[in-house]
């Protein structure tokens, strides 16, 4: 902790690892499609046998994609005491509602029985996959890539008059301004501070002064950010931006034979996951 | 959705969903007053904000952000959970856009302040709701945190939602300077 | 001279991001050595490492490894009082209007003082000091409100709000930047005049060589993250080469008289003031000094 400001440095949002991977150069539509797919299959399926299947499916997919395992594991160690925390809790108090299978322990209002177990070990096991395919999808494709494949995977969806392009500009927009602001607010942390602020000084319990020592951050956050936005809006006006025409694309994604390879397997073991019943 | 997005609309959700984003992975997002989580939560008042500025849509949109957002930063099992992080969330601004076109008419303050109470009540209400319908917590310990945390984080979402709204409409009474008399 | 150093830095070095893939070298062994009442500019280009070093002066940054010293205090001892500290030196960042928060002018300089624990009589006087010291008249200015201010009076009010503080020391991140030209004039006199009259230790940051020529007693060119060239406006810009080697400008008034001196003619290049180039401009023109007073008299 060499400074106790630095918070633009520390933002991992759209942290790219080129490692060139077969992961990398798929096309990044099929990769977001699968996620979001896999992920619900895994967030519906409560057996052993399909969560040891999908921690098998991340942990191989992260491996394939040749990042450093270190990135991974940040995001699942934090998480341990929270876990285990769960776990407890989970363990304790969620019997009554799971009081199927066997009794394990009966004391009190304590009832531990293999199905309030089972609740235990899946929802672990369930946020530990759900880390590692989302550490694979952020940190092998491009934010740009990203933003392009929503577009993408919802252009179907015009024919409803859903408005796919503009829904993909805000994406854009935001991923775009984050470490501007990030930037932004640090300093004005430190200019804070410089006169003579500190957070967090007044009594613990007196809510209304803590949520106004924070206002010499917020305030100029929010301001800083509407008015980048009549910036941005007088920007893409003057130059007869208007939303919901039909634009080309200056990058165009080919989906490859092995694309749909890839595809087809990832949606098999998605099906699986969902309807297929694993008997323990 | 017929009416189409402005370019307005569209520029506002983009820049309101990148605040969501960076108090969601930095500690701004957390004001530290004594609730059961030790935090009031602030992170959602983009979208409060949204959907007073823009209407429902843009509420929509930005509260879609800042689910996607805390999903895809969750450190907690509970919003690792897509169901629990992000669908909840698209109900904030909207619940907030509601309230505030309801009451304006009668007193804009009045109106800003309610709807940035409802709309932190929505998130604080659907979001244990969920976590109870997916088995993290039991409804008694959801009813603990409700009243402990949903409060005072109601609280202090009002106070921060109508001090930004102030000072963004650069309305306020003509009120004078503290240091302007004498004691 | 018996004066005394007031900021005293040693080889002083900072990495952000130590250990990670992000890590980057900001300071590799910079030094520094500032007098009580001198006014100090840093210069150097985007990346040399300005910032960082300016951030340890009021302990917003502390020394990874080297010294800093401001006013007799040890900067990388474990327990320093850091409240004191930001009170003593002022630092004024980069577009520092961003920083108003509150609705009304007063309320927004008074919140430093404030904070400061001061009674409320002892921070309406000092508002009211500095208010005129940047030049905004306490009684019409103190009840507005911040929003309805142009960018030239915001910055103003930034500065008032460092200044009511009371600081001895005043750091500024490039001051008139963004600023338009009757602004930054009307700025780079109260910074002058806080450095003659009120006597502040001053130093600043800028990419301005006018600004620098006109200010500075001294001038420091940062590169690399080291201090590599320090001296008074009138060795720096007249080291020809110096200025090469590290690519920095001079003020126009220095670039006409380098193009008279290479065309031939005898001018001195160290008269970079406004005044003084003007002289020697008329000088080459007339031939001779009697001539020049002629001119004045007309």
């Amino acid at each position: 902790m060499s400074s106790e400001f630095e918070i633009s440095r520390s933002i991992t949002i759209g942290q790219y690892v080129p490692t060139d991977s077969y992961i990398h150069r798929l096309d990044p539509r099929v990769k977001l499609l699968l996620f979001v797919v896999i992920v619900v299959a895994i967030a519906f399926n409560t057996s052993y046998i399909g969560n040891a299947i999908g921690l098998f499916l991340s942990l191989y997919l992260f491996w394939a994609s040749k990042i450093p395992i270190s990135y991974g594991l940040s995001g699942v160690k934090p998480a341990i005491p929270f876990i285990i925390i769960l776990a407890l809790l989970q363990l304790l108090f969620q019997g009554q509602l799971f009081s199927g299978g066997k009794v394990y322990v009966d004391y009190g209002f304590i009832l531990i029985t293999s199905e309030s177990i089972r609740l235990v070990v899946v929802s672990a096991v369930r946020f530990i996959e759900i880390i590692f395919l989302s550490s694979v999808l952020t940190l092998s494709t491009s934010t740009t890539q990203l933003t392009h494949s929503i577009q993408s995977l919802l252009s179907p969806l015009k024919k409803i008059n859903f408005p796919v392009h503009e829904i993909s500009l805000i994406t854009t927009i935001s991923i775009r301004f984050v470490p501007t602001f990030a930037i932004e607010m640090e300093k004005m942390m430190k200019a804070q501070a410089s006169r003579g602020a500190d957070f967090g000084t007044g009594g613990w319990w007196r809510i209304i002064q803590r949520t106004k020592e924070t206002f010499p951050i917020i305030i100029p956050l929010f301001n800083i950010a509407l008015s980048r936005a009549e910036d941005l809006i007088l920007a893409m006006e003057s130059r007869c931006y208007t939303p919901g025409g039909n634009r080309s694309s200056y990058s165009v994604y080919k989906t490859l034979a092995k694309d749909y390879l890839v595809l087809l397997v990832g949606l098999l073991f998605a099906y699986l996951l969902i309807f297929y019943p694993f008997p323990f | 959705m017929k009416k189409s997005l402005t370019v307005r609309d569209i520029v506002i959700a983009g820049v309101l969903g990148a605040v969501a984003i960076l108090l969601g992975v930095t500690r701004l997002g957390y004001i530290p007053v004594p609730t059961a989580a030790g935090n009031a939560t602030i992170m959602h008042i983009p979208a409060i904000i949204g959907g007073i500025m823009q209407g429902p849509v843009v509420g929509l949109i930005v509260g879609a952000i800042f689910g996607i957002s805390s999903f895809l930063n969750a450190t907690v099992p509970l919003f690792k959970d897509p169901l629990v992080a992000i669908l909840p969330r698209l109900f904030i601004g909207v619940a907030a856009w509601l309230v505030y076109v309801g009451l304006r008419r009668k007193n804009e303050y009045f109106a800003v302040c309610a709807s940035a109470f409802i709309g932190t009540l929505t998130n604080t209400v659907l979001v244990l709701t969920m976590a109870v319908v997916r088995h993290y917590l039991t409804p008694a310990v959801a009813w603990t945190v409700g009243i402990t945390n949903g409060i005072p984080e109601a609280i202090v979402g009002t106070i921060v939602t109508l001090a930004v709204v102030l000072a963004w409409k650069q309305i306020g009474k003509n009120k004078k300077s503290k240091i302007s008399e004498d004691m | 001279m018996g004066a005394r150093p007031i900021i005293q830095v040693e080889n002083l070095s900072h990495t952000y991001m130590k250990g990670t893939p992000l890590e980057h070298v900001a300071l590799k062994g910079a030094n520094l050595y500032v007098e009580e009442g001198e006014c100090i500019a840093i210069i150097g280009h985007t990346g040399s490492g300005k910032s960082t070093l300016i951030q340890h002066f009021n302990g917003l940054m502390r020394p990874e490894s080297g010294k800093v010293i401001i006013d007799g205090v040890d900067l990388s001892k474990k327990k320093v009082d850091v409240k004191t500290l930001r009170q003593k030196v002022g630092l004024v960042f980069q577009n520092p209007e961003d920083q108003i928060f509150e609705k009304i002018i007063g309320d927004d300089i008074a919140y430093g003082p404030f904070k400061l624990g001061l009674p409320l009589k002892e921070v309406r006087e000092r508002v009211k000091w500095a208010m005129s010291v940047v030049g905004l008249d306490f009684e019409q200015m103190k009840d507005r409100q911040t929003f309805a201010l142009s960018g030239g009076q915001k910055r103003k009010v930034a500065l008032a709000g460092i200044l009511a503080l009371k600081p001895k020391i005043l750091v500024l991140d490039e001051p008139t930047a963004g600023l338009d030209p009757k602004s930054r004039n009307e700025l780079l006199e109260k910074i002058k005049r806080l450095n003659r009259e009120e006597k502040l230790t001053v130093i600043f940051v800028s990419h301005n060589m006018e600004e620098v020529a006109m200010l500075a007693d001294r001038i420091y060119v940062m590169a690399g993250g080291k201090d590599v060239l320090c001296g008074t406006p009138k060795e720096i810009f007249t080291d020809k080469e110096k200025l090469q080697l590290h690519h920095i400008g001079t003020p126009e008034t220095v670039q006409v008289l380098y193009r008279l001196t290479d065309l031939g003619y005898k001018v001195s290049v160290d008269a970079f003031s406004i005044s003084e180039a003007t002289e020697e401009i008329i000088k080459v023109l007339h031939g001779t000094k009697e001539d020049l007073e002629d001119v004045q008299r007309v």
